[in-house]
């Protein structure tokens, strides 16, 4: 019973622009439209070396939304099971679950993928984007694991009871009671977690994967222009995790209403 | 002298919750279309008793058979079993993420395999027979308690029980909504519904049951029917237990 009241708080993605918290909303179109006007001002005034430099790095974009993509399905997957595991009666699925939890929050994610990216190379040889995958999908996994937990813990049990009493088992009345239900739960902590990832596959440019950061390195070694460089990546970044969390809101905002219905 | 078996069987029934015994060798035969009800004080293990019955609650030692079925056999699938025992919730329990009508459905086209169509032609003849036919395509949420019992009721009859069990199915109910549900549950009675109701309605009691069993501490004290047990309760603690409720 004491499980009850579950708050599901993995707050290293971004900040949430809310409606009802107003400061943090004007705070996010303060940010939004004055790094907008940054870029413009940048782009128009200063166009060598900004517009050379914008045109050098879509690659790099698309590659680190492949790489957040592919990372946040591998996670969702990885967590998915990991939450269930960390739930289960059976001992030792319960304890495999738990160690993979446990140890990877336990390890930076920057030794991770390290250790991922040169422990896979002794065994098999994968592109560099793939290993950058897995260390990422299994980090994030982990953290995962523990919101689809906390999101199925927080349905009320009267639910599985009344699902088991009409005749279902326990993964039945996983699949077509709790899940849809916890979903609603889990979808914002899940979507903070896909603005974190996001920002952490900037990591994965130290393994030779050409991302926005990579890309720009690339520049920068080249002509030297590394204030220059930087102040675009950031730019870029920010822009992109501006309008995921507003995406983000607006998608939470929906989901709300229609449980008032 | 009974012709037909017991449909359920209870025998010197032990439970524990850890150290905490909340059961003491409990025994209870009920009959087919026979209906029980099981009143006592807080905490004295009418609901544990009633969940013994679909092992939502795990018993320690003595046997339950439901329907020819023992419970602690380790070849008889439980799940086909809680098929033929239908539950009722004090705190309704709808699915909330589905409609009405999705809710009676949902278990007879899964488990049944029922058709669509036909589930959803039974569901709404169920409906209708609890009064909220109007409400199939609401959502949980959207109902009022007493509607949204009476749907729990129809969910648990969509899977066609044998058995039903009811859990203090008016403890959460507005007052006004109490009588709607009883209603429903004296309509089920009458059509010869096999029936376990731990309730603190002492005038469904008298009006339904066959029999009325006291519990206390764990152990049934006293099983009669309702004309004795009401005016001649044999233990000092009845009297006193109906001296405070009624
Ligand atoms: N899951 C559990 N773990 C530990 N103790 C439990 C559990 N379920 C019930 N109990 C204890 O067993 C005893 C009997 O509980 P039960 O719910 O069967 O009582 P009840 O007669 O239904 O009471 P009420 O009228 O309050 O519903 C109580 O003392 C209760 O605290
Ligand atoms: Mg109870």
């Amino acid at each position: 019973m004491s499980e009850k009241q579950v708050i599901i708080d993995v707050g290293d993605g971004a900040a949430i622009p809310r409606p009802e918290d107003k400061g943090l909303l004007s705070a996010w179109w303060l940010s939004f439209l004055g790094t907008l006007a940054v870029l413009a001002y940048l782009l128009i005034f200063h166009p060598d070396p900004y517009l050379r430099l914008l045109k050098f790095l879509p690659d790099g974009i698309i590659v680190t939304f492949q790489v957040t993509i592919a990372s946040i399905c591998l996670a969702l997957l990885l967590g998915l099971l990991a939450g269930l595991g960390r739930i289960s009666r059976n001992r030792i699925v319960n304890l495999v679950a738990s160690t993979y939890v446990e140890i990877i929050r336990g390890i930076p994610l920057l030794v991770q993928l390290f250790y991922i990216y040169f422990a896979l190379g002794r065994i098999v040889r994968v592109p560099d984007m793939v290993a950058a995958i897995i260390a990422l999908g299994f980090c994030y996994g982990a953290y995962m694991g523990e919101v689809f937990r906390a999101g199925i813990m927080s349905i009320d049990h009267g639910q599985t009871e009344a699902s088991l009493s009409l005749g279902f088992n326990r993964s039945q009345t996983m699949r077509y009671v709790i899940l849809p239900q916890a979903w609603r739960t889990i979808l914002p902590p899940v979507g903070n977690e896909f603005i974190a990832l996001l920002k952490d596959t900037s990591l994965v440019s130290i393994i030779a994967v050409s991302d926005i950061l990579r890309r720009g390195r690339e520049f920068a070694s080249e002509s030297f222009l590394y204030f220059e460089t930087y102040t675009l990546i950031a730019i870029i970044y920010l822009l992109i995790t501006l309008v995921l969390s507003k995406i983000l809101s607006n998608v939470e905002q929906r989901l709300s209403h229609y449980e008032r219905r | 002298m009974n012709v037909v078996d017991p449909i359920i069987q209870i025998e010197h029934v032990n439970t524990f919750f850890g150290s905490f015994q909340a059961l003491t060798d409990v025994s209870l035969t009920v009959q087919p279309g026979e209906k029980v009800v099981v009143i006592g004080p807080s905490g004295s293990g009418k609901s544990t008793l009633l969940r013994t019955i679909n092992r939502l609650e795990k018993i320690s030692s003595g046997s339950i058979v439901v329907d020819g079925h023992a419970l602690d056999d380790p070849s008889q699938d439980i799940n086909k079993i809680r098929e033929e025992v239908g539950m009722v919730f004090q705190s309704f329990n709808l699915f909330r993420h589905m409609t009405v009508l999705k809710n009676l459905t949902l278990a007879p086209v899964k488990l049944k395999k029922q058709q669509k169509s036909q589930a959803e032609k039974h569901a709404m003849e169920l409906l209708a027979k609890v009064g909220v036919a109007d409400k199939a395509s609401s959502y949980p949420v959207q109902l009022s308690g007493g509607q949204q019992q009476r749907v729990a009721i129809a969910r648990a009859l969509a899977m066609n029980p044998a058995i039903m069990l009811f859990d203090e199915p008016t403890s959460a109910l507005d007052p006004e909504m109490i009588g709607e549900v009883l209603d429903v549950m004296v309509t089920l009675a009458r059509e010869g519904m096999t029936m376990v109701v731990v309730t603190h309605e002492m005038g469904f009691a008298r009006e339904v049951a066959d029999k009325v069993v006291f519990m206390d501490g764990g152990r049934i004290l006293e099983i009669a029917p309702p004309g004795t047990f009401f005016d001649y309760p044999v233990h000092e603690r009845t009297r006193t237990f109906l001296k405070q409720i009624l």
